[in-house]
């Protein structure tokens, strides 16, 4: 069976470094980018299963990110989980209202849990 | 008549938070003359004694000016104190901006090196484990720990300071009590052990799924269970029940530790509050524990009640609703 694809966009290494290290153990095909722009461009030629996005990111922030792929037609159903560190209720609604499937804050999660948010959000 | 008196309870609650003016000033971090309340009154004061001064003019001056000047003056009087009333809405409004702000920033800045050594450790600790020996997996175990105190103490201070700004998020999933409650008492087996306390959970009935924050209502559990552990002394005993009752599910902790004195009950629930008891025995403690627990379980619908004898033990009741409620 072909793995999945996933595209991991944040700037911080360490956290696309260990999530990415972890979802390839998982069996996943994993891509990532270090800021908005670059993980824009590599959704559009990489076609992902599905992207992993941070919010606070150089170069394009991840709701413009996220707004830019629910507008492409061709990446516009590829489900985007929302990974970041800001959690007000501010944050989530605008992240939901621009479809996101789900909205995590890191420090919440383990490494486990996001996989099988991400598998959940696969399926 | 539940309903009314519960009903008149929020009322006169209401009523008497609207004059609690040192309360009011406590919370607002301002001088008891600076709260809007104090100022409203001050302003009602002042127009009642302008119309006494109005009336008393006009009984002896029948004159049409008299209810000219009597209007003037409280439209001036208004004017003037309904000014200060808005400038320190706009104080208060503006500082509560900047807290939501350094809120965000802090909590983005706070957490992100905390996730990172969170997943590394775990990262780890789960797929390379097996190139470790005992003693360092032992070493790293200790990290992974502290971490997440130190996880869990910036987590309360910032879900203190979104409680405070109206910004407690939470989520609606199906939260398994039973298993949360199992787990926390596998995460503390081992001081457990060490304080020989023995541990009991008791279902009544079957323990349904409740619609709410699994991770919120984990906190919950979690802060009054690791109460009680901390409080009991060795050899002592905690016991949780659930049982479900209507529609709603009931989850008691109660231990035989050392109790909260009689004269500082009333203030359990408040942000920092910390017993002279306990901080005469334990130096840790932020005092945020509960004020963040009665918040999560007020906020997902519920309600906490607490009964609690100094030197005989303490018993913290909640009550959940097992259906989501329309307004949340």
């Amino acid at each position: 069976m072909k793995s999945k694809k996933i595209l991991i966009i944040d700037d911080d290494p360490i956290i696309f470094k260990t999530l990415g290290d972890f979802l390839s153990e998982e069996g996943f095909q994993v891509i990532s980018a270090i800021d908005g722009l670059s993980g824009l461009e590599k959704a559009q030629k990489e076609k992902p299963d599905l992207i992993v996005l941070d919010i606070i990111l150089p170069r394009k922030n991840g709701y413009e990110v996220l707004e830019e792929i629910k507008k492409e037609e061709s990446l516009k159903k590829t489900p985007v989980i929302l990974l970041t560190n800001l959690g007000s209720l501010n944050d989530v609604e605008k992240a939901v209202k621009l479809g996101a499937v789900t909205y995590l804050v890191k420090s919440d999660y383990s490494l486990k849990e996001v996989a099988a948010k991400i598998k959940e959000a696969l399926n | 008549m539940k309903l009314k008196i519960k009903l008149y309870q929020k009322i006169t609650r209401h009523i008497y938070d609207d004059f609690n003016l040192k309360k009011q000033a406590y919370n607002l971090g301002v001088e008891v003359w600076q709260t809007p309340s104090f100022l409203f009154i001050c302003m009602g004061l002042a127009i009642m004694v302008a119309m006494a001064v109005v009336y008393f003019v006009s009984f002896h001056y029948d004159s049409p000016f008299v209810l000219i000047i009597s209007e003037v003056l409280v439209v001036i009087i208004m004017l003037i104190v309904g000014g200060f009333i808005i400038k320190s809405v706009e104080i208060f409004a503006q500082a509560n901006k900047t807290k939501s702000e350094f809120i965000s920033l802090a909590s983005h800045q706070l957490k992100t090196p905390l996730a990172g050594l969170k997943w590394s450790l775990e990262f780890l600790l789960s797929k390379r484990r097996n190139g470790l020996n005992k003693e360092q997996i032992s070493i790293l175990k200790d990290i992974e720990e502290l971490s997440l105190k130190m996880e869990q103490l910036v987590s309360d201070l910032l879900d203190a300071a979104r409680i405070d700004s109206g910004e407690l998020f939470l989520n609606k999933d199906k939260a398994d009590l039973e298993g949360i409650i199992e787990e926390i008492e596998k995460n503390n087996l081992s001081l457990l052990k060490a304080k020989k306390i023995s541990f009991s959970f008791k279902r009544k009935n079957k323990v349904p799924l409740v619609m709410a924050d699994k991770k919120r209502i984990k906190v919950v559990l979690d802060n009054l269970i690791s109460n009680a552990i901390q409080y009991t002394s060795n050899e002592g005993m905690i016991n949780v029940e659930a049982e479900k009752k209507d529609d709603k599910i009931k989850i008691c902790v109660k231990d035989n530790g050392i109790g909260i004195p009689s004269d500082q009950q009333k203030r359990v629930f408040e942000k920092f509050f910390r017993g002279t008891n306990t901080e005469k025995l334990f130096s840790r403690g932020t005092g945020l524990g509960l004020y963040i627990t009665k918040n999560i379980v007020e906020k997902s619908g519920g309600e906490i009640q607490f009964k609690s004898i100094e030197g005989v033990g303490s018993e913290f009741c909640f009550w959940l609703p097992i259906e989501e409620k329309k307004k949340r």
